[in-house]
């Protein structure tokens, strides 16, 4: 038994330096979901700001409307179908790289559902904070940017950090482009060696060990907020 | 009217009118405010006095008529609405202080980003107003560690920081327990002694009686009678208002 789960571990991660293919792919992960996120976060903050400012002042009518098809269309269909529409249609002549697709792709998927968590948070705002605000003579954008858009971040924190954990294991579809990310290596350590279990589990295991990681440095800093408030 | 006053009015109401949808809450009111004054306006709820208020800063968009602030039309859309609310301070009855600051900070953010003022000037004016309204020992604190009676000093010494030359109040005293009223009213009535220029919604008849320089009755939609605020309550004329404090006084 013992001897078997020794063999299994040479096979699966030693011989060849096959635990290559798990760095490897890990790195790839790694990069588009750091990246992803962040046009996710200036992506969703712009549709939010413009969704909120046209349900609050009317203004603004076109780009909401370009707003409004944007979420409909992203959350609309799946995520692996935009990553092959961006990669075998948008960029079938030129291809700037299966990551930076990827992490466009993805980018502009989190947007979506960013752009909804910061516009709940800004209605969750009371009315009367954005009234003080502006009797004191700030404009809409100032009285979003120093009152409104600060409380509404330190509401959103917790869903936004469940927004990012969800777009770390979404990006295990990214092997449907070619890219070889963590979940693919795994699969292609199981496809050399036919056996499962062993690079299977280990992938699963870092994806586990990333979003326990990250769960914590979100309490974290969720606490450090909530101290700054008492 | 029953004084005669010889400069301008600071504010101007001209035929102002204000719809809600088919709803009419304010019909045609004009009135004068001049420097000085402290105005009370008290009536039954839903009579339009908040709504009143509101419009004298444009946190509410009247449908029709004028106000001229400062000689300004602050109706016209072209009007840098902002420029004049810098001048206006108001007080509202939910305090609506920011919770995500320090007291001082709430205190010296709008005197800084709007009027250009270094953080040490605007925080020694902060300061100075703390000490006066007794509050000093909480600018660190934040706003939801304070009662409700201190929020709201606060929320007036944030609106005076700013300088203004009128403080609009919209029933500064409705949310607060019946114990910590007096706290908020003794100071506007400090404020008042300083002849600042008031105009307060309010249901405190006490506060009116003695402090207003003029009160005024307002019921749908109207302002059906205002007088100096010993012969207003000692012989009111109009019929609505002579029922209004029956029941309230």
């Amino acid at each position: 038994m013992w001897e078997k789960l020794c063999n299994d571990f040479y096979i699966n991660f030693i011989k060849d330096d096959r635990w290559m293919y798990i760095t490897d792919g890990l790195q790839n992960t790694l990069k588009i979901t750091f990246f992803a996120v962040l046009i996710g976060i200036a992506l969703g903050f712009l549709v939010a700001m413009v969704r909120s400012t046209y349900e609050n002042t009317g203004k603004l009518k076109i780009l909401n409307g370009i707003c409004t098809i944007y979420l409909t269309v992203i959350r609309g269909t799946p995520v692996v179908v935009q990553l092959m529409i961006m990669y075998f249609i948008i960029f079938s002549t030129v291809d700037p790289g299966q990551v930076t697709t990827a992490i466009l792709a993805f980018g502009i998927n989190s947007g979506a559902y960013v752009a909804e968590i910061f516009r709940s948070g800004i209605n969750s705002i009371e009315r009367g904070q954005f009234e003080a605000g502006r009797s004191l003579g700030f404009n809409y954008a100032q009285t979003m940017w120093y009152i409104i858009m600060p409380q509404a971040f330190r509401n959103v924190i917790p869903t936004l950090a469940n927004e990012f954990i969800v777009l770390l294991k979404e990006t295990s579809v990214a092997g449907y482009i070619g890219l070889q990310d963590l979940t693919k290596g795994g699969d292609i350590i199981r496809s050399r060696t036919y056996s499962a279990f062993m690079p299977l589990i280990a992938v699963a295991l870092i994806y586990l060990v990333m979003v326990m990681v990250f769960s914590y440095l979100v309490k974290l800093m969720e606490r450090r907020l909530k101290r700054s408030e008492h | 009217m029953s004084i005669n006053h010889k400069e301008k009015p600071l504010i101007q109401v001209r035929n102002l009118g204000k719809k809600f949808g088919d709803l009419e809450v304010l019909k045609d009111i004009s009135v004068d405010i001049y420097k000085g004054d402290v105005v009370c306006v008290i009536g039954p709820s839903g009579s339009g006095k908040s709504t009143f208020l509101r419009c004298l800063n444009r946190l509410e968009d009247p449908t029709s008529g004028h106000i001229l602030f400062e000689d300004v039309d602050i109706v016209d859309k072209k009007t840098d609405i902002d420029k004049h609310r810098q001048k206006m301070g108001m007080v509202f009855q939910q305090f609506n202080l920011f919770p995500h600051m320090t007291i001082l900070k709430n205190l010296t953010l709008a005197p800084m980003k709007l009027q250009g003022r270094s953080q040490a000037d605007a925080e020694k004016q902060a300061m100075e107003l703390l000490k006066k309204v007794g509050l000093a020992d909480r600018a660190q604190a934040y706003p939801n560690q304070l009662s409700g009676g201190q929020k709201q000093r606060i929320a007036i010494v944030r609106a005076l920081c700013m300088n203004p030359d009128v403080m609009l109040f919209d029933e500064p005293t409705s949310a607060l327990d019946p114990e910590m009223v007096g706290e908020v009213l003794n100071v506007m009535r400090e404020l008042a002694e300083e002849k600042m220029t008031m105009v307060v919604v309010t249901h405190e008849m006490g506060f009116a009686r003695e402090v207003a320089t003029r009160v005024m009755f307002m019921d749908g939609g109207y302002f059906l009678e205002e007088n100096e605020p010993k012969e207003f309550f000692a012989n009111p004329k109009n019929e609505r208002l002579k029922s209004f404090l029956s029941k309230v006084l």
